[in-house]
């Protein structure tokens, strides 16, 4: 059994930057990406023995996406009206008066991000950040092909939208 | 292809999911578009751009001691049990299946043996016609007896004090041919029938019918059924006597 704990953390604690990402970008605070975080590992652990190998990093990102809807579900009855935490964890350097351009268009992007419905986010994380296939995407969020090709579609346009908002000058 | 489909395929060939041939027509396209191109190098960028804000979310420092700390304190069997196999319950299906299978064909197959075993004990008195070889000795009646049946009843020669050996018969119940070993203590007689538990294993019980008192049990030889009028205590002192003899082999 000890083996087992540690063939488990061994495949599956490394991924927990890529866990901690999607829940942050789900929920959007940090507190509350944290408890789903541990939620989901736990909940991982459990259940370890149905996992037959293959993408751990996968597998993990279900398990911390399942458990963010359940908790979205649990604690938000609409769930897009959820406060936006802005900190963005970085060791901390000198306190600057003025941030830097490529700074504030970062911030403006996560705020824009923010902005979207949360299955928007999602759809461009798995795709863009983790490169999901369009096949996988379909079998991972139960969707159909064609409804994954037109969330992504949809998903690009509104943030670029949300984005010229604050950033004309950006198309 | 033309400039404005461009704009409707260029993200899907960014993500690599274009087929080859309409691949091939944007890249032709985008080789004599300059429009074209600084489109797909805005969408790159922005692509880029996109992937570096996202991954600037790291997990906090204290995030891994946490989840590792609330892992280990899940209870081990919670974790790896034994029991979260699926095919345990298959199994276990399958076995309740096969149990509520047999006991709905045999239930309380034990009583249906004391009674046949009450009828042929009763009967031997009625017509006082106990035994079939009568010997106060095991060494005849155990092979009179293994040379009817096709098993050999472990014999005990005086299984408790007070109680004698009057001899054997064979008898048939629930259709199996069963030894009979017929012991007398004052006035009581005492009928121990036994058999090979191949279709069952006797389920320890036990009743009075008609007014005698019986007993059935079994272990790794024999399945084992008591009749008499012995008082209750007697038929235990009787049955601990005997079972002790068993164990310590002291039987022919």
């Amino acid at each position: 059994m000890r083996e087992q704990q540690a063939r488990f953390e061994e495949l599956v604690l490394p991924h927990l930057d890529a866990a901690y990402r999607l829940a942050r970008l789900l929920l959007k605070r940090d507190e509350d990406a944290q408890d789903v975080v541990q939620d989901a590992y736990i909940k991982a652990l459990k259940g370890f023995e149905r996992f037959r190998g293959g993408d751990a990093r996968a597998w993990i990102l279900m398990i911390v996406r399942n458990t963010a809807f359940t908790w979205l579900k649990k604690h938000y009855a609409d769930r897009d009206v959820i406060p936006f935490d802005e900190a963005v964890h970085q060791p901390s350097t000198e306190e600057s008066l003025s941030e830097s351009a490529y700074e504030e268009r970062s911030r403006q992007l996560r705020e824009a991000l923010a902005r979207l419905p949360v299955e928007f986010r999602e759809i461009l994380v798995l795709r863009d950040v983790e490169g999901w296939s369009y096949k996988e995407l379909a079998s991972a969020l139960h969707l159909p092909l064609g409804t994954v090709m037109s969330r992504l579609n949809r998903a690009r346009l509104h943030l670029r939208e949300e984005i010229a908002k604050v950033q004309p000058k950006e198309s | 292809m033309k400039c404005e489909e461009v704009h409707h395929f260029i993200d899907a060939y960014l993500d690599g999911e274009l087929d080859s041939a309409r691949r091939v027509e944007l890249e032709e396209h985008l080789a004599e578009c300059a429009s074209g191109r600084s489109l797909l190098e805005e969408r790159q960028a922005f692509r880029a751009f996109f992937v570096a804000t996202v991954q600037e979310y790291k997990a906090p420092p204290q995030l891994e001691a946490k989840v590792l700390a609330a892992m280990r304190r899940v209870p081990a069997k919670e974790k790896f049990s034994f029991w979260r196999q699926p095919w345990i319950y298959a199994t276990a299906v399958v076995v309740m299946s096969i149990c509520l299978a047999l006991k709905i064909l045999f239930p309380d197959a034990e009583k249906e043996f004391s009674r046949q075993a009450v009828l042929r004990h009763s009967s031997s008195l009625s017509t006082s016609h106990f035994v079939d070889v009568a010997s106060p000795n095991p060494v005849i009646v155990k092979p009179w007896l293994t040379a009817r049946l096709d098993f050999a009843p472990p014999l005990v020669g005086s299984p408790a004090t007070g109680y004698s050996l009057v001899g054997g018969r064979v008898d048939v119940i629930e259709n199996r041919s069963v030894a009979t070993v017929v012991y007398k203590h004052d006035q009581d007689v005492v009928s121990l029938f036994c058999w090979p538990p191949d279709k069952e294993h006797l389920s320890t019980s036990e009743r009075s019918m008609d007014g005698y008192r019986v007993a059935t049990w079994s272990n790794a030889q024999c399945n084992y059924v008591l009749v008499s009028k012995l008082s209750n205590s007697a038929m235990h002192d009787f049955m601990d006597s005997f079972r002790v003899r068993i164990q310590s082999g002291a039987y022919f």
